[in-house]
C-alpha cells in the first residue's frame, strides 16, 4: 500500500509553547486513520499544517509526496477539508456556500455534481436555503461535511467533523464516509469521539501534548490493555481461583470475582473456567475507552509547556 | 433587583469601556477644534457675512449644514458643525443599542444571562438606563467644549441637551431595529438609514426654507421637523436658546422605547420581528470564486461608499461657479482654497480639487474597508475554507485587492459622473472637465493606501483595521485640516493626499500620482510576497 500523508519529527512552535514536539505519522492509502487525543494536544495544529495553513517550524511532511506548504494549490484538488466548528459567511446561503466551495474545489462533472449535493442534502436533512447567521452548530457543519463529500476527494481531512450533530446524523456521516473509503478514498479523521474512531477506523495514532504515544490497528492497541474476565464467585473456594492461570489480580466485588488477561493468555483461561463450571462469566474487552484513558489518566507531563502560562512558570523555574 | 440592574449597567460599562470614551472624546474635541478653528479663520464680521451670504445663496450648502442663524460667531459655529454633530451622536446611539442588544441574543450570549435571575427583561432595560446615562455624559461633554471654547453659558447647555435629545431618540431607534431584525448586521443597517434617513429630511427642510431679506439667516421648511436632528437644530442654540422642540424629541424617544418594551416581553428570546428571510438554495453562477466572493461580500458597502461620493459630487459640480464667480473672488474662502491647493489654476478648479480630495478620502476608506474584510475572513476562520480548496493564497489576495481598485474606481466615477450632472444642471456645463480630472487625479492616493494596508495585513494581520482607519484619519487630518490649524508645512507632506496631482488643464503635474501608483503596485507585491510567507491566523 502506498503512503499518503508521512510526517516525521514534526515540531511547532508558537513562542515557547510547543504545539507540535517531534509527531510522526504515517497514513496509508485507503485508509480510515483515527486521529485521538484531548483538547490541545496539536490534532488541528498537525491537520493545518498538512493543509499548508501553517508552517513546520521543523521536521518533515508530505501529502502524496509533496510539500504541503509549497505545493498547496495542486495537492487540494485532491483533498477535502472539514473543520470543527464550521464558521459560515453570515449573508450567504448554506446552498451557496456549499456550492462555492465545490466551484472553488473543482466540480469536474456537473450533472454527477447536481445529484450528489441532492443526495447529500437529502441524507442530512439540510435546509440549503437559510442564511450563514441563523444555522445552529450542527447545522454549520452539515455544510462543511456536504461540501466536502459532494465533489470525491482523495484524501479527506476531517477535525472533528460531527461536532454538535445528533447521533441520526453521526450515522448518516458514518455510512457516507465508509462509502467514500470503499471507492478508494483515505481519511484522517481527528476526534475525542471514541465510539466514532471505534466504528469507523482501521488504524488510530494517539496524541498527546504533540506527540504519537501510540499508533497502529485498533486490534494491535487492544493488546496494550488486558481483557477483564468476571463470573459469580458463589461456590468456589481459595484454592480453586489461585488454580486459574493470570490471577494474581483477582479482586471480588460484591458476589463476582473479577481479574484480567492478556488477549494472548486468554486461550489458556477458559479450559481452566470451564473445568470450575463457573457460572455468569463475561469476558470484556478493553474499550478504546479505556486504552486512551490510560494514557491520560492524570499524571501531568513535564516535557513541554502547554500554554502560555505553564511557559511562563516554566521560564521562572 | 437594582443589584441585578447595577450589575448589569457596570457589565456593559465595562465593554465599552475603550469605544464610548472614544465616541464622546472624538464629538467633543470636534466641537472644540471647529469653534477655535472657525474663531481663527472667520474672525471679522466681514468674513462671516459673506460666508452665510453664500449659504443662504445655495440651498446644497444648507443641505449640508443647517439654515443660518445670523453671522454671529456661535450661531455660524452652531450652523457649521451642528448637523454632523447630530449624526455622530445618532450613529454612536443606534450602534450602542444594537451592541448590547441584537448582537448579544445572536451570539447567545443574552441566552447565557436571561438563564440567571436577570432573566429576560433586565439586560434590554440595563441597556436603555446605560445608553441614557452615556447622553448624559455627552451633552455634559458636549456643553463642557462650548463653554470651553469660550462660548456663552446658557447656549452652551441648550446645545449640550439638544444633542444629548438626539442620542436618546436614536437609542430608542437601535432598540426598535434590535427587536425588528434578526441579525445585529440588519439592525445596525436600519439604524444607519434612520439616521442618514433624519440628516436627508432636515436638509431638505433647510435647503427648502425661507431666507430672511437680508440672506443672512433662514427658516427651516417643515421637513425639517420630522427629524430629531432638525428638533435639535431648532433649538437654535446662542441665538434663541428655545428647549421647546426638544419636548418631541422626549416623547419620540419614550414611544420608540415603549415599542420595543412592548415587542420584547411578547416575543421569544431570540426572535424577532422580521425573520431572517430564506435566500436562494443554489449559488448564482457568479459565485464560483475568490473574486465572486469578495464582490458578493462587499458590493452594498461600496455601493454606500459611491453614494456618498456622489453625494460630495454635487456639491462640488453645483457650487463651483458661485464659488468662482467674482463677489468671492477675494474673500476669506478663496484665501483658504488657494491654501488648500497650492495656488495654482483658477479658483473653481481650486473649489472642484477640495471636494473631490475629500471623495478621494471615501474611496480610499472604500479600498481600506475591502483589506479590512479580508483580515475579517481571516480572522473568522471562513478563510481556512477557501484555502483548504484549491484557490493559491494570491489567488485570494488578488481578489480582495481588485474588488479594493474596483471601489476606488467607482466612488470616484460615482463623483465624478453627479459632479458632471450637476454642473450641466446649474448651468455650468464647463465644469465637467474639471471634474473628471480631479477624480483621476485622486486614484492614485486611494490604491497607495490599498497597497500599503495590504502589506500591514500581510506583516501584522492583527493590526490591519487599527493601523489601516489610524493611518487614514491621519491622513486626513494631516493633509486637509493641519495647515487650517497651524501645523508646519512638512507634516502635510506626510499625507498621501498632499501628493496627489492638482488639476489644471493641460498643464496638470502628474508625478505625484505616477509615484503613489508605483509605490502602491510595489507595496501589492510585497503583500503578496510577504502572505505566502506566514501562518493563517485565527480559525
Amino acid at each position: 500500500m502506498s503512503t499518503v500523508i508521512s510526517a516525521r519529527d514534526l515540531r511547532k512552535y508558537y513562542g515557547r509553547v510547543h504545539a507540535l514536539d517531534g509527531l510522526d505519522l504515517e497514513v496509508a492509502a485507503g485508509d480510515i486513520h483515527g486521529f485521538l487525543g484531548p483538547n490541545g494536544a496539536g490534532k488541528s495544529t498537525t491537520i493545518r499544517i498538512l493543509l499548508g495553513l501553517a508552517r513546520a517550524t521543523s521536521g518533515s511532511v508530505s501529502v502524496y509526496g509533496r510539500d504541503p506548504w509549497t505545493d498547496a494549490v495542486p495537492l487540494h484538488s485532491r483533498m477535502a477539508y472539514v473543520p470543527g466548528g464550521v464558521p459560515l459567511w453570515p449573508t450567504l446561503t448554506g446552498g451557496e456556500a456549499i456550492d462555492l466551495l465545490c466551484r472553488l474545489r473543482g466540480i469536474q462533472d456537473p450533472a454527477a455534481y447536481v445529484a450528489r449535493r441532492a443526495h447529500l442534502i437529502e441524507a442530512f436533512q439540510f435546509d440549503p436555503s437559510r442564511k450563514g447567521h441563523t444555522y445552529s452548530t450542527g447545522n454549520r457543519q452539515k455544510v462543511a461535511l456536504i461540501a466536502a463529500l459532494a465533489v470525491p476527494a482523495g484524501l479527506y481531512l476531517l477535525d472533528e467533523p460531527t461536532s454538535g450533530l445528533d447521533p441520526v446524523m453521526e450515522a448518516v456521516f458514518r455510512r457516507e464516509i465508509s462509502a467514500a473509503v470503499a471507492d478508494g478514498s483515505t481519511v484522517v479523521l481527528s476526534s475525542h469521539i471514541l465510539s466514532e474512531v471505534e466504528a469507523l477506523c482501521d488504524r488510530v495514532s494517539i496524541i498527546r501534548a504533540g506527540k504519537i504515544v501510540e499508533t497502529g490497528t485498533l486490534a494491535d492497541l487492544r493488546h496494550l490493555t488486558r481483557t477483564d474476565v468476571a463470573f459469580a464467585r458463589e461456590g468456589l473456594s481459595d484454592d480453586d481461583l489461585r488454580a486459574i492461570p493470570g490471577s494474581p489480580d483477582l479482586v471480588f466485588d460484591g458476589t463476582r470475582a473479577h481479574f484480567t488477561a492478556d488477549s494472548d493468555e486468554l486461550v489458556d483461561v477458559l479450559p481452566a473456567l470451564a473445568a470450575l463450571r463457573v457460572r455468569g462469566l463475561t469476558i470484556t474487552p478493553p474499550s478504546l475507552e479505556e486504552l486512551f484513558l490510560s494514557h491520560y489518566g492524570g499524571e501531568e507531563t513535564e516535557a513541554a509547556p502547554r500554554t502560555r502560562r505553564q511557559a511562563r512558570v516554566h521560564r521562572a523555574k | 433587583m437594582m443589584d441585578t440592574l447595577l450589575r448589569l449597567v457596570l457589565h456593559r460599562l465595562r465593554r465599552d469601556r475603550l469605544q464610548i470614551p472614544i465616541w464622546i472624546l472624538s464629538i467633543a474635541g470636534f466641537v472644540f477644534l471647529a469653534a477655535v478653528g472657525l474663531q481663527n479663520t472667520f474672525g471679522s464680521l466681514a468674513e462671516r457675512t459673506v460666508l452665510v451670504r453664500l449659504a443662504t445663496a445655495n440651498p446644497a450648502i444648507m443641505l449640508l449644514r443647517g439654515p443660518p442663524q445670523g453671522t454671529d460667531l456661535d450661531a455660524l459655529l452652531i450652523f457649521t458643525v451642528f448637523g454632523f454633530l447630530g449624526v455622530l451622536a445618532g450613529l454612536m446611539n443606534t450602534f450602542l443599542a444594537v451592541r448590547h442588544l441584537r448582537a448579544e441574543e445572536e451570539s447567545g450570549r443574552a441566552s447565557l444571562i436571561s438563564a440567571t435571575p436577570a432573566a429576560r427583561v433586565f439586560p434590554p432595560l440595563s441597556t436603555l438606563v446605560y445608553g441614557f446615562g452615556v447622553d448624559v455624559v455627552l451633552a455634559l461633554a458636549v456643553a463642557g467644549c462650548f463653554l470651553a471654547a469660550g462660548q456663552d453659558l446658557s447656549g452652551s447647555i441648550v446645545a449640550g441637551l439638544a444633542l444629548g435629545a438626539v442620542g436618546i431618540v436614536f437609542l430608542g431607534v437601535g432598540a426598535v431595529a434590535s427587536e425588528l431584525m434578526a441579525s445585529s448586521r440588519a439592525a445596525n443597517g436600519v439604524g444607519v438609514g434612520a439616521v442618514l434617513l433624519a440628516y436627508l429630511l432636515r436638509g431638505l427642510g433647510d435647503a427648502f426654507g425661507t431666507v430672511s431679506a437680508d440672506g443672512l439667516s433662514a427658516e427651516s421648511a417643515w421637513p425639517s421637523w420630522l427629524s430629531p436632528i432638525g428638533w435639535a437644530q431648532q433649538t437654535h442654540p446662542f441665538t434663541e436658546n428655545t428647549l421647546a422642540p426638544l419636548i418631541l424629541s422626549v416623547i419620540v424617544a419614550a414611544a420608540l422605547m415603549g415599542v420595543a418594551g412592548l415587542v420584547l416581553v411578547r416575543r421569544d428570546s431570540g426572535a424577532s420581528v422580521l425573520a431572517s428571510g430564506a435566500g436562494r438554495e443554489a449559488a448564482d453562477p457568479r459565485l464560483s470564486g475568490a473574486f465572486g466572493l469578495a464582490w458578493r461580500l462587499q458590493w452594498p458597502s461600496i455601493l454606500a461608499w459611491s453614494l456618498g461620493g456622489a453625494l460630495f459630487g454635487v456639491f462640488g459640480g453645483s457650487l463651483g461657479t458661485a464659488i468662482g464667480s467674482s463677489d468671492l473672488g477675494n474673500g476669506p474662502i478663496a484665501d483658504e482654497l488657494s491654501g488648500l491647493t497650492g495656488g495654482t489654476g483658477s479658483l473653481t478648479e481650486a473649489f472642484v480639487s477640495v471636494v473631490f480630495t475629500i471623495v478621494g478620502v471615501i474611496a480610499a476608506g472604500s479600498a481600506i474597508q475591502s483589506v479590512v474584510r479580508l483580515r475579517q475572513e481571516e480572522a473568522l476562520g471562513t478563510g481556512h475554507l477557501l484555502l483548504a480548496t484549491p484557490l493559491s493564497r494570491l489567488g485570494w489576495l488578488v481578489s480582495y485587492l481588485a474588488v479594493g481598485v474596483m471601489a476606488v474606481v467607482l466612488v470616484l466615477a460615482s463623483g465624478a459622473a453627479a459632479a458632471v450632472v450637476s454642473s450641466a444642471a446649474v448651468g455650468a456645463p464647463e465644469l465637467a472637465d474639471d471634474a473628471v480630472l480631479a477624480a483621476v487625479a485622486q486614484v492614485p492616493a486611494a490604491l497607495l493606501f490599498l497597497g500599503a494596508v495590504a502589506t500591514v495585513w500581510a506583516l501584522l494581520p492583527h493590526l490591519t483595521a487599527g493601523l489601516g482607519w489610524g493611518a487614514l484619519i491621519l491622513a486626513v487630518f494631516l493633509g486637509i485640516f493641519g495647515q487650517l490649524i497651524g501645523l508646519p508645512d512638512w507634516t502635510a507632506d506626510l499625507s498621501p493626499f498632499t501628493h496627489s496631482p492638482q488639476p489644471a488643464g493641460a498643464d496638470t503635474d502628474w508625478t505625484g500620482g505616477i509615484v503613489m501608483a508605483g509605490i502602491a503596485l510595489a507595496a501589492g507585491v510585497a503583500a503578496s510576497v510577504f502572505f505566502r510567507r506566514r501562518d493563517i491566523a485565527g480559525g
